[in-house]
C-alpha cells in the first residue's frame, strides 16, 4: 500500500528535539522531510554532547540519529543571499515549513510566513518556541528545560518535603511536538477542503499549561495549589512505588494502584489476607489514607522479598493495576513494546546498527515505516537541490565553491 | 469566545472515553470537531472526583471534569442496555470518530467493537487508548498513569537518588498519549480521504511515554545508560549538574550543560553577577569560547554551582526572570499556577479565557493550545452538563420529542 504521505514534502529548520520529533509523525508515514541544516552552526543535538575526540564529529552524535531517521539533511549557509535563495525556493516547493528558532530569525532571513506567503498563498507553516511569536518575551532564550519549569510541571514533580524535579526528558520538548504533527496535520486536512493555508504559531508553555489544565483551575477557581506528592494520589490509595528484591546489584521496584475499595478486598486477597489487611478502619479510601505510611510499610514488606516481574504479575493476575518499573535497558526486553514493534533497527554509517523509536499509534491499515537512518549533514544536498530545483551539477560546483552549499 | 470555525469544522466525533482520553476530545473539539461526550446515565466517574470548584461536592462541579471536556457537548446513554447500544450503532453510522478507553475486547463483547463499528460505517475511525495497546502479551493488563510510566523507563529516572522513582503528580501519560491519539485521528481522516475506509487506531500509553525520555530509550544500545536518579540534577559529561536550583523564594530552572548554544547565557549571567559583585576573580576568568560542559571535571562544576548558587540565594525568583528576560539568561522560575496566571507574557497573547458555566458562574482557563490567524484553536464551549445536549443530540438524529422522553423514562438516556 502507498504510505499517506508519499510524495509531500516538509522543509524543516531548527534543530534540537521539539521540531523534528514532529515532522517524524510525516516521515513514518511516507513524507520527505528535507532539514535545513548548517555546518558554521550545527543542530543543537548533533553537538550536544561533541567533544574533540567523538567519532564522527557532528555525524557521530547519537542523541541526533535515534531522533531523526527518515530524514534528508542539506547544508546551506544562510547568511548568504544565494543560501537563502535556495532556502525560499525549496520552502515555496514544499508542502508544509516546520520551524524552531528563536522568533525572529526567519524573519531576518526573508523565510518567515509573511514573505513566503506572498509566493505561496496557500503556505501551511509551523512556528514553534518557548513563549510564542508574539509578547513582550517573545525572544526569551531557553531550552526544553526552562519551558517545563515556566509551564509548571517541575513544581508538581517530586517529594512534597523536597526540592523539585524532572520530570525527566524535559517534558515541554516531548509534549509540544505532539501538538505540532496534529496541528500540522489538522492544517493540511483544512487545506486539502478549502485550499487556505496558515501559519501556526505554538508556544510550548502555553501548550504545556494547557495539558496542566486541572491543576490551572483549581488555582482559579478555589485559589489552591496543586503540588507534589511524591507517588501518592488525591483519589486512591494506596498509590506508589515499592522497592523490590535487586537483581544484578540494581534497585527494582513495582508501581502498585489500588483505585477504590474493591482493589483493597483484590489486594488483602493477592497478600493472603494478613490480620493488617482485614482492619475494619481500611476498608474505605478515607480510612486508609490515615494510615497511608504504614499501609506502604507493610507493603513494602511484602515486597522487598520478591521480584518486581512477580509482584506485578501476582498482583495482574489478582485483578490489580500494578507493573514493574523498567529502566531504559529493560525497554528492549519488554514484550509488549516488542509486540508492537516500537523499537526499529537502521544501520547508520558511524554509529553502526541501532534502534530507533516510533511513535505510539498502531493503525489497522497503515504501518509505520522506518527507511533510513539520520542523515549525515549535508548528505542530501545535491540530490535535494536536483530534483526537487533542477540545479545541474555545474551550477552545484559553483555553489560549493562559492560557500554556499556547505 | 470565539465562534470561528476550526480546521476539524464538519468532523463528528463520538466520545466515549473514561479520563485517560478527555484530553484527546478535548483537542480536537479545540480544533473545531463536534465532539459528542457519550456518558452512562449515572456520568462520568471523573463528576464525582474533588476537587470541587469552591469545595461543594456536586457532579457540575468536579474541576477536572470541568478543565479536560471543554469544547464537547454532552449526552447520556445506558450502553449496558440493548436500546442504548442499538441507538449508540445509529449514531455512529453519522459520525466519523469513535472515541474510546475501554479495556481491550470491552466494547466489541457488547456487540460495539470494531468490526460491527466498521461494518455499519465503513467511514468511520474507532480510536482506542488504552494502557498497553489492543493485542500482545500485556494488552489484558490494568494500567493507569502511574503503572504506564512506570513500563517507560521515565519513571525510573525521575526522583531523588535515595527514594524511589517517582511520578508527575498529575497524570502526564494521559496527555501524551491524548494527544498521540488526536494525532492518529487526524492521520486516519488524511488516509480516508484517498481510501474511502476508516480505521481502527489502537494507542498505547505505554509506548507514548517512552518518547518523552527524547530518545534516551533507543540510545540505550550506544550508551549502556539505564538511567538513574539525579534529584534536581542532570548527568552531563561526565559530571552530575545541578538544573533546578533554590533561590529566596523558591527554585528556577538553570543549566551548565546544553552545548554552544548555552554559552551566551552562562557569559550574561556571570555579567549579571559582576554588576552586584558576586563574580569572583576565577569565575571572571573562565575562557567561554573554550568551555565545553562535556569535559567539565567534578571539581569545575561544583565551583560553578557555589557561584551561581550563592547569587541565586540573594534573588527571588521574579527577580531573577525579569533578568533573564532582558539578558537572555537562559533561567526560568519553577512556577506554580499563581505566576502562570500573573504572567504579562500570557497576558499580551490573550491566553487565558474566562469562559461561563450556565448557573455555576465564570471560570478562568488557559486558552488555544497554539495561536493561528482567526483563532482557529479555542475553547468552543464550557464542558457539558450531565445529559445537557442528549434532546439535542437525538433531535437531530431524527427522534421526536416523544420518542427522547419514551428513552428518557426507560433510562436508556
Amino acid at each position: 500500500m502507498t504510505p499517506l504521505f508519499e510524495g509531500m514534502r516538509i522543509l524543516e529548520f531548527g534543530g534540537g528535539a521539539a521540531g523534528p520529533i514532529a515532522t517524524r509523525y510525516f516521515a513514518d508515514h511516507g513524507a520527505t522531510v528535507i532539514r535545513v541544516e548548517s555546518r558554521r552552526r550545527p543542530d543543537f543535538l548533533r553537538i550536544l554532547r561533541l567533544t574533540p575526540t567523538t567519532p564522527g564529529g557532528v555525524d557521530g552524535s547519537a542523541h541526533f540519529a535515534v531522533l531523526n531517521p527518515n530524514k534528508l539533511s542539506i547544508a546551506l549557509d544562510l547568511s548568504r543571499p544565494e543560501g537563502v535563495a535556495l532556502a525560499r525556493r525549496l520552502a515555496i516547493a514544499a508542502d508544509a515549513v516546520a520551524e524552531n528558532f528563536a522568533p525572529g530569525a526567519m524573519a531576518r532571513w526573508g523565510l518567515d510566513y509573511e514573505s513566503l506567503v506572498r509566493e505561496r498563498p496557500d503556505l501551511v507553516m509551523i512556528s514553534t518556541c518557548l513563549n510564542g511569536q508574539t509578547g513582550p518575551d517573545r525572544a526569551y532564550p531557553g531550552f526544553g528545560g526552562q519551558g517545563s519549569a515556566l509551564a509548571g510541571f517541575n513544581h508538581l514533580t517530586g517529594w512534597p518535603d523536597r526540592e523539585p524535579v524532572g520530570p525527566f526528558g524535559t517534558i515541554t520538548d516531548s509534549l509540544s511536538p505532539r501538538f505540532a504533527a496534529l496541528l500540522l496535520a489538522a492544517a493540511l486536512l483544512h487545506r486539502r477542503r478549502t485550499g487556505a493555508g496558515q501559519h501556526i504559531d505554538l508556544a510550548q508553555v502555553e501548550a504545556g499549561i494547557v495539558c496542566l489544565s486541572e491543576s490551572l483551575l483549581t488555582y482559579t477557581a478555589n485559589g489552591e495549589i496543586l503540588t507534589r506528592m511524591g507517588n501518592r494520589s488525591r483519589h486512591a490509595v494506596p498509590h506508589g512505588v515499592f522497592r523490590c528484591a535487586d537483581e544484578d546489584g540494581r534497585d527494582r521496584w513495582a508501581a502498585i494502584a489500588v483505585h477504590d475499595d474493591e482493589d483493597w478486598r483484590r489486594l488483602a486477597g493477592a497478600l493472603g489476607r494478613p490480620a493488617w489487611t482485614l482492619e475494619p478502619v481500611l476498608a474505605t479510601v478515607d480510612g486508609r489514607r490515615r494510615h497511608e505510611d504504614e499501609i506502604e510499610a507493610r507493603l513494602t514488606e511484602w515486597t522487598a522479598t520478591r521480584t518486581a516481574a512477580d509482584v506485578a504479575a501476582h498482583l495482574q493476575a489478582a485483578g490489580l493495576d500494578a507493573a514493574p518499573v523498567e529502566d531504559f535497558g529493560d525497554l528492549h526486553d519488554d514484550p509488549q513494546l516488542a509486540h508492537r514493534r516500537h523499537f526499529r533497527t537502521v544501520e547508520h554509517d558511524v554509529l553502526g546498527t541501532h534502534p530507533v523509536e516510533t511513535h505510539a499509534i498502531r493503525f489497522s491499515a497503515m504501518e509505520p515505516r522506518i527507511e533510513r537512518p539520520a542523515p549525515r549533514l549535508g548528505a542530501d544536498t545535491d540530490v535535494v537541490l536536483r530534483e526537487l530545483l533542477g540545479i545541474e551539477a555545474a551550477e552545484l560546483d559553483r555553489l560549493r565553491a562559492a560557500g554556499v552549499l556547505e | 469566545m470565539t465562534q470561528s470555525d476550526g480546521d476539524l469544522s464538519g468532523i463528528r466525533v463520538l466520545d466515549l472515553a473514561a479520563e485517560p482520553g478527555f484530553f484527546a476530545g478535548k483537542v480536537l473539539g479545540d480544533l473545531g470537531a463536534d465532539v459528542v461526550k457519550v456518558e452512562p446515565p449515572e456520568g462520568d466517574r471523573a463528576r464525582r472526583r474533588g476537587p470541587f470548584w469552591g469545595g461543594v461536592v456536586d457532579a457540575e462541579r468536579s474541576l477536572l471534569w470541568l478543565a479536560l471536556n471543554t469544547s464537547k457537548r454532552g449526552m447520556t446513554l445506558a450502553l449496558d442496555r440493548p436500546r442504548g447500544r442499538e441507538l449508540f450503532l445509529a449514531l455512529a453510522e453519522r459520525a466519523d470518530v469513535v472515541l474510546e478507553t475501554e479495556a481491550p475486547g470491552s466494547l466489541a463483547a457488547r456487540g460495539l467493537g470494531w468490526e460491527t463499528l466498521h461494518a455499519r460505517n465503513r467511514r468511520a475511525i474507532l480510536c482506542s487508548i488504552t494502557p498497553f495497546g489492543q493485542t500482545g502479551p500485556r494488552a489484558a493488563w490494568r494500567g493507569s498513569d502511574l503503572t504506564v510510566v512506570a513500563t517507560s523507563g521515565n519513571l525510573y529516572a525521575t526522583g531523588d537518588p535515595d527514594r524511589a522513582p517517582v511520578r508527575c503528580s498529575l497524570p502526564v501519560s494521559y496527555y501524551h498519549g491524548g494527544l498521540e491519539a488526536a494525532v492518529g485521528v487526524l492521520f486516519a481522516l488524511l488516509a480516508r480521504d484517498q481510501s474511502g475506509e476508516g480505521q481502527h487506531v489502537d494507542v498505547s500509553l505505554q509506548a507514548a511515554m517512552v518518547m518523552p525520555s527524547i530518545g534516551t530509550a533507543a540510545m540505550f544500545r550506544m550508551t549502556g545508560q539505564r538511567g538513574s536518579r539525579v534529584g534536581a540534577f542532570m548527568h552531563a559529561g561526565r559530571t552530575i549538574q545541578r538544573e533546578i536550583w533554590p533561590c529566596r523564594d523558591g527554585f528556577v530552572s538553570f543549566a551548565l550543560r546544553g552545548g554552544p548554544a548555552r554559552v551566551p547565557g552562562l557569559i550574561a549571567m556571570v555579567a549579571y553577577m559582576d554588576e552586584h559583585g558576586m563574580a569572583s576573580a576565577r569565575l571572571k576568568a573562565i575562557d567561554w569560547k573554550s568551555y565545553n560542559h562535556n569535559l567539565l571535571t567534578q571539581e569545575d562544576v561544583d565551583f560553578l554551582t557555589r557561584e551561581f548558587g550563592a547569587f541565586f540565594a540573594t534573588k527571588t525568583t521574579a527577580e531573577l526572570y525579569r533578568a533573564a528576560c532582558e539578558r537572555s539568561l537562559m533561567l526560568a522560575p519553577v512556577n506554580t499556577p499563581r505566576e502562570i496566571t500573573g504572567s504579562p507574557q500570557l497576558a499580551a497573547r490573550g491566553f487565558f479565557v474566562d469562559v461561563e458555566n450556565p448557573g455555576r458562574g465564570t471560570l478562568r482557563y488557559p486558552g488555544a493550545f497554539a495561536v493561528t490567524h482567526g483563532a482557529r484553536v479555542a475553547i468552543r464551549r464550557p464542558a457539558p452538563r450531565l445529559g445537557e445536549h442528549t434532546a439535542e443530540v437525538l433531535h437531530a438524529h431524527g427522534l421526536a420529542a416523544a420518542d427522547v422522553e419514551r428513552l428518557r423514562a426507560e433510562g436508556v438516556v
